[in-house]
């Protein structure tokens, strides 16, 4: 080949190479320069609003001086329905991932969980608030509804089951948990699947030449293993519900005041922030990038210590 | 057939003639399934008691497969399945009728990489007996005392018993391996290639404890290292593509095999 | 051993029946992921039966969403959607491509870890943060500065000017797109990155031993291996993109019409959050979730897409 002409192609080459490092550098900068922006912008309204106020008085009626009220309603109601949430999702997750990895691990029908499991954790979050709000406010009040209708409703025992129904069959904090608890469950069946799934066959086997008993050898030798894995994956579900204002909106709403009954709405930091940040009241608005500024603290910290216990047992394992 | 001359390399007493020994456990018409695949192909054994066996053979003759009989390991895979017969006291293990946990209290197994449970030492140990026997906290203690040092372990970690066992050297944590399986009090030990993953001095330290233990225990072990079998049995069975080609004294196999094939393989004909 | 073997037997039985009785409550479990996902999909369907046998198919075809008259057709928030996160896919897939070939081949090794835990962060950000970010500091800077330019600009083009003829504020279809699109990057960069470094390195190495430049070997080796599972990344993030709720709801401006990409719309998810609180009559709930339903279907089969073509990888990975 030409010697001038292999000499260009080898340079068109090189001002490719180059051109595509340089775009990805640049790609790698943008990323990192909106991540930035939007943390800093949090931080910087967020820490305006702050005060201690925010802990200790309840959310202020629209267009109250500034200053005046906090936050304290919204984050014991987040607290409540979060802690509730986990409480719920986590022991049926670690079962669930339990099933996929030590019993139904190489047949089909531990394939379609796996499937329709991370299905569930991608879909959108308002679908799973809408199929709440379906099954524990919308079915009830139907049923009532129908009971009351019908001719059969004048019997007092079904009265009084319409009644009932009318009664559990608003929002509620409670319903909001459940909401909440269904974004954690694909989570952490994941993440106690996979890790499970790590634990060298050995160890099973090993356990099992004992003489142990399979749920024995689960329990006692496989979790314990597999543990800050599955911990991990608790904490993760954690921290994405924290957040999450989409599924609250339909079951447990929102509360202006103090609510510590599970069966009422209840207020939360999400749909607080959601509804103070649109409106045109300036001292909801700096309290909603309080709220924002505190969300966003808890979820980072949660996350960052998920991740540095999974990292701890990964160096542990070589 | 050529007169073939092997130094065998022991450093330990020579096994009692074949004759003396009673056999422990014995194999009969034997046939393993991989699904549909037949990876054992009628093999009958006998394993003497008080005495270490060995199965030797080139990879994928099956030698595993057949160690892992003995236990009923296998049961927990769904697609694998054997036929025939293990007569083990009287009674044939392989009767779907025999307890499964019968069966692992009489025949213990030691795996091939080390691996304890994640807790502490003492309750590795700990761990097998107390599913059976509820003891007191006393008489546990003189258990897992026991255990270890048959384990050859004893010295090494009586002052840190509490200590998670994944803070041990892989030969120690082998040996605690092998102390878990013989805190049950088993009758017979199944060795699966268990200083493959070690160095050669805690390899040495191994092999030295497996001829102590067969004082106890009936010893069946599986290896690729032709000199290990060479070093610790008292009988040897040579497997190739899932039948077993010969068996007999260690020392006969070693220095005068009977079957061509034996000899290919001893004398590294083939690998 | 040392316990008879009649107490041998007796401790077998008790284990079996502890074996069953375990194995049943965690198969219940799993069952139970089952009919979560069956059970989402039924109760939206039958929530928004009551729509689509009013309207038929006008419900997807007609934009005319109309509470006080009770009539509802979705077209303009079912186009909403799917333009917001075509945008959103438009800007992230080249920038995701870009991080994911930053930390698999060009960063320095020091600087692989702390980038690619940031861009991780970036992907914990709970939604509303993006949307109020959205809505106070990026509309107004793109209201004063770029949308004016963009507008007048633009909108000469031939074809697509019209898209941009809105009045410049700042919100609308263009913004989402944006907003969601910082949004995606990380989950596509994370996956296409994890993908790229599944590549066997002796692969690599040939390609490098025989002069190829980074880029080459990016582009002619590892690309076409890691081919049907960066799609399935892309179709992920596109799955995340059109389930969007409050990224968007901020910034899109909440007018149920059929717009360009600079004026105030619509999306599914963003009409849902603003509707349904005060949706009283039961045909307007009916449509809402009619709407929950269309999105739902529509997410499951891209995310159905994006999982068959992760798994042709994972199948060839072992795992």
């Amino acid at each position: 080949m030409d010697h001038a002409v292999s000499e260009r192609l080898f340079l068109r080459r090189r001002i490719t190479n180059w051109l595509a490092l340089v775009l990805s550098g640049g790609a790698a900068i943008i990323g990192l320069f909106f991540l930035s922006w939007i943390l800093f912008t949090t931080l910087s309204k967020g820490i305006d609003g702050l005060s201690l106020a925010m802990f200790t008085e309840m959310t202020p009626p629209p267009g109250a001086p500034i200053g005046e009220g906090g936050l304290l309603n919204a984050i014991f109601g987040s607290i409540v329905m979060c802690t509730l949430a986990v409480m719920m999702a986590a022991p049926v997750g670690i079962a669930a991932g339990t099933f996929l990895a030590e019993y139904a691990n190489f047949r089909k029908i531990g394939s379609v969980i796996r499937f329709v499991n991370d299905i569930l954790l991608s879909a959108p979050s308002i679908v799973l608030g809408l199929f709440v709000y379906m099954v524990l406010i919308g079915a009830p009040r139907q049923v009532a509804t129908v009971i009351q209708n019908s001719d059969a409703g004048q019997n007092n025992w079904l009265a009084g089951l319409a009644n009932w129904l009318i009664d559990i069959s608003g929002f509620s904090g409670f319903a909001g948990a459940v909401a909440l608890g269904f974004i954690v469950l694909p989570v952490v069946v994941r993440t106690t699947d996979e890790m499970l799934r790590l634990v060298p066959t050995q160890m099973r086997e090993a356990a099992l030449s004992l003489g142990i008993p399979q749920w024995k050898v689960t329990t006692q030798v496989l979790y314990r293993a597999a543990m800050s894995g599955i911990l991990t994956g608790v904490m993760l579900g954690l921290a994405r519900i924290s957040g999450e204002t989409a599924p609250l909106l339909f079951t447990a709403f929102n509360n202006s005041f103090w609510n510590a009954d599970l069966g009422e709405p209840m207020a939360n930091l999400p749909v607080t922030v959601y509804q103070f940040a649109m409106s045109p009241f300036e001292n909801w608005q700096l309290l909603a990038w309080a709220g924002a500024f505190l969300i966003t603290c808890f979820v980072l910290l949660v996350s960052v210590l998920a991740r540095s216990l999974l990292l701890r047992k990964k160096m542990s394992h070589d | 057939m050529t007169n073939v001359s092997i130094s065998l390399q022991t450093t330990l007493a020579a096994g009692e003639p074949a004759a003396a020994a009673p056999a422990k456990m014995v194999a009969k018409n034997l046939n393993f399934y991989y699904g549909d695949f037949r990876a054992l192909i009628d093999i009958n054994l006998t394993v003497p008691e008080h005495r270490v066996t060995a199965l030797i053979g080139p990879s994928g003759c099956g030698k595993s497969t057949l160690l892992r009989i003995f236990n009923k390991i296998y049961a927990v895979y769904p697609n694998q399945r054997a036929e025939g017969e293990i007569i083990l006291d009287g009674a044939n293990l392989l009767d779907p009728k025999y307890p499964l946990n019968r069966l692992r209290s009489k025949v213990g197994m030691v795996f091939q990489k080390p691996v304890p449970f994640p807790m502490s030492i003492y309750d590795n140990v700990a761990y097998g007996i107390s599913h059976y026997e509820k003891l007191g906290r006393a008489d546990m203690e003189v258990r897992v005392e026991q255990a270890l040092r048959q384990g050859a372990l004893w010295d090494e970690v009586k002052d840190k018993l509490k200590q998670s066992a994944l803070g041990l050297s892989g030969g120690q944590q082998q040996r605690l391996c092998i102390a878990r399986a013989v805190a049950l009090k088993p009758e017979v030990i199944l060795f699966d290639e268990p200083t493959s993953a070690l160095d050669p001095i805690a390899t040495g330290k191994i092999e030295q404890l497996i001829a102590e233990l067969k004082q106890e225990f009936t010893i069946l072990i599986v290896t690729h290292n032709m000199q290990q079998a060479a070093r610790c049995s008292d009988f040897t069975a040579f497997m190739y593509l899932g039948e077993l080609v010969e068996h007999g004294v260690t020392q006969q196999i070693f220095t005068k095999p009977s079957k061509q094939q034996t000899e290919d393989y001893i004398t590294g004909r083939f690998g | 051993m040392a316990a008879a073997a009649t107490q041998l037997d007796h401790l077998a039985r008790g284990d079996a029946r502890a074996d069953r009785l375990f194995r049943w409550s965690v198969a219940a479990a799993g069952f139970f992921v089952l009919i979560s996902l069956v059970g989402a999909a039924l109760t939206m369907a039958w929530g928004g039966r009551e729509a689509f046998a009013t309207f038929g198919w006008a419900f997807v075809a007609s934009d005319n969403w109309d509470p006080g008259n009770l009539i509802f057709g979705g077209l303009a928030p079912i186009v909403g959607t799917l333009i917001t996160a075509g945008i959103a896919l438009l800007l992230a897939v080249p920038i995701s491509f870009g991080i994911a070939l930053f930390l698999t081949e060009v960063a320095p090794g020091w600087l692989r870890g702390p980038v690619g835990t940031a861009i991780e962060l970036l992907a914990g950000i709970p939604s509303i943060i993006y949307g109020m970010w959205g809505l106070f500091v990026l509309v107004p800077f793109l209201g004063e500065y770029i949308y004016p330019f963009l507008s007048e600009t633009a909108s000469q083009l031939p074809i697509i000017g019209s898209w941009f003829n809105g009045p410049p504020i700042g919100i609308g279809m263009l913004t989402a797109g944006m907003v969601l699109s910082i949004m995606v990057i990380p989950f596509i960069a994370s996956v296409m990155r994890e993908v790229f470094l599944t590549v066997p390195s002796r692969l690599k190495e040939s390609a490098y031993a025989l002069g190829s430049t980074t880029f080459e070997v990016v582009w002619d080796i590892v690309l076409p291996y890691t081919r049907s599972a960066v799609i399935g990344g892309i179709f992920l993030g596109l799955g995340r993109a059109l389930g969007e709720t409050m990224a968007v709801t901020f910034v899109l401006g909440n007018a149920n019409r059929l717009a360009n990409l600079l004026e105030p719309s619509s999306s599914i998810a963003a009409t849902i959050a603003n509707e349904f609180g005060e949706a009283f009559a039961d045909l307007h709930r009916s449509s809402l979730l009619a709407l929950g339903f269309v999105l739902f279907a529509v997410t499951f089969v891209v995310l159905s897409i994006a999982k068959l073509m992760l798994m042709g990888l994972q199948r060839r990975e072992g795992t």
